[in-house]
């Protein structure tokens, strides 16, 4: 007897479900059918809730006004490309003739000493030839350079010069120094030094009539280092190569929604990795644990079945 | 209870499709549960509580994840199980070991079956006769077997090989003893 035919007999001779058993399931009782939840289900809702819910909170927080408005102060803040010389008496960078000649010779009067301290802070292409040229330029008025520091790396370069420019000269200095770049921040005081002079001359006058020749050089000597204080300006120069950060343009109102709800996307889509990145390893291994708890009990059942005969 | 019109009609539509279904393929459990037991008494009792899981269950059924017959064979595989388990327990506590199939007269896996081959059939263990009515008897390509069973097709291709080697064997020597 072939395999073939045992097939052919096992199939001709197929049992059949006795008659007891098949009026038992035609008349077993259809229950009401139960509303069961499948865990696939409750977890794709889960997932598509939360992906809402994420959304949700992206588009609130972009739309929030006050999100907006830190957003923007923040950014001009971070944004600002002219960095502060002198806390709150620095400018932005503006085109270069306006600045000086619109406000020193408001500060200045021609009739009294005045001790004037000009810091200036430009970008420029060529670090060496504005250096070069800003101490040209001093000297060909009647200056002089009191300190320099020069310093260039592969990325930038700085170089800072103080320099003593005779007070009738510092308005053509400067506008010199202007042509050189671009300002960044400027910065301007003026102190008065005419009381000082009117009372040290007051004082001279009076050790002379009581004839006090050492008083009257002493006095003398003070007297002509205040005109020297006030005949020189300080100018504080620092030029540099450092390119400005971009400037900062008022965002519109669907780039602030745009730049806030990606904030938030970006936000949580780090609190997700995170999650994972925490979760990952204990997830992994309760899959490979519920894998290999699958795998055992298949085994077990074919054992079982093995074993029945 | 009063049900509203909506759950009414879906519990009629599944009625009539789980009572379909079990027409159909009443048969083809009953057999499979009968190869696994080799006992036609356990084979009905065990068939009526498949059928009472998979009436709990119908709404669980995905036509698309394979046909009601493989649905119904895999949960009769698992009734099937859900017992042989018991029973080993109750043996275990009882320390019996004596087999479940009865030694009877007449042919118990089909009518009109040689008693040397019904013989044969007996003498193998329950997951040989379990290949042998998925793939021979109820004709389940190998795809549809290894869905029933949880294991690959190769593995079902081996299972039937070996089983139906064995099964020539307990012929032979039937016939020559």
């Amino acid at each position: 007897m072939s395999e073939a035919s045992y097939v052919t007999e096992l199939r001709e001779a197929a049992p059949h479900a006795p008659e007891r058993l098949r009026n038992l399931v035609a008349s077993t009782p259809v229950a009401e059918p139960r509303r069961s939840v499948q865990l696939r289900t409750v977890v794709a809702a889960g997932v598509a809730l939360s992906l809402a819910l994420g959304l949700g909170a992206a588009v609130i927080g972009g739309l929030s006004p006050s999100s907006s408005e830190n957003r923007s102060g923040s950014a001009a803040e971070g944004r600002a490309f002219a960095p502060v010389h002198q806390a709150g008496r620095a400018q932005s960078a503006r085109p270069s003739t306006m600045l000086i000649p619109d406000v020193a010779p408001e500060l200045t009067a021609k009739s009294r000493l005045q001790r004037q301290d000009v810091s200036m802070r430009l970008r420029v292409k060529d670090l060496s030839g504005a250096t070069q040229s800003a101490v040209r330029t001093t000297r060909r008025l009647g200056g002089f350079v009191a300190a320099a520091d020069y310093s260039t790396d592969t990325n930038a370069g700085n170089s800072h010069l103080v320099l003593r420019i005779p007070v009738a000269n510092l308005q053509k200095a400067i506008a010199s120094f202007t042509d050189l770049g671009s300002i960044l921040s400027q910065h301007i005081s003026v102190a008065d030094l005419q009381t000082g002079l009117d009372r040290l001359d007051a004082r001279l006058a009076t050790a002379r009539k009581a004839g006090h020749e050492k008083q009257v050089t002493r006095l003398e000597r003070r007297r002509a280092a205040l005109v020297r204080e006030g005949t020189y300006a300080k100018v504080a120069l620092q030029l540099t190569t450092t390119k400005p950060a971009a400037k900062h343009v008022v965002p519109s109102r669907f780039d602030s929604f745009r730049d806030d709800a990606g904030d938030i996307l970006g936000r949580e889509a780090i609190g997700v990795l995170y999650f994972l990145v925490i979760a990952g390893p204990f997830i992994l291994l309760a899959a490979l644990a519920l894998l290999a708890e699958r795998a055992r009990r298949r085994r077990a059942d074919h054992r079982l079945l093995e074993e029945t005969g | 209870m009063p049900t509203s019109w909506p759950t009414r009609k879906r519990a009629l539509r599944d009625e009539r499709s789980f009572a379909s279904a079990a027409e159909e393929h009443l048969d083809d459990v009953y057999r499979y549960l009968l190869y696994m037991t080799g006992n036609p008494h356990l084979a009905e009792d065990l068939a009526a509580e498949t059928f009472e899981r998979a009436l709990k269950r119908w709404r669980r059924f995905d036509a698309r994840r394979g046909g009601a017959r493989t649905w119904l064979c895999q949960l009769a595989r698992g009734t099937a199980l859900d017992h042989f388990r018991s029973e080993r327990r109750r043996r275990k506590r009882e320390g019996i070991y004596a087999s479940d199939i009865p030694e009877l007269d007449e042919p118990v896996f089909g009518e009109g079956l040689s008693p040397e081959l019904d013989r044969a059939v007996r003498s193998l263990s329950a997951a040989e006769r379990e290949v042998l009515v998925l793939r021979v008897v109820l004709e389940l390509d190998g795809e549809t077997a290894a869905r029933v069973l949880g294991i690959r097709p190769t593995a079902v291709s081996t299972r039937l090989s070996r089983a139906l080697q064995k099964l020539e064997e307990r012929m032979v020597s039937d016939v020559r003893g």
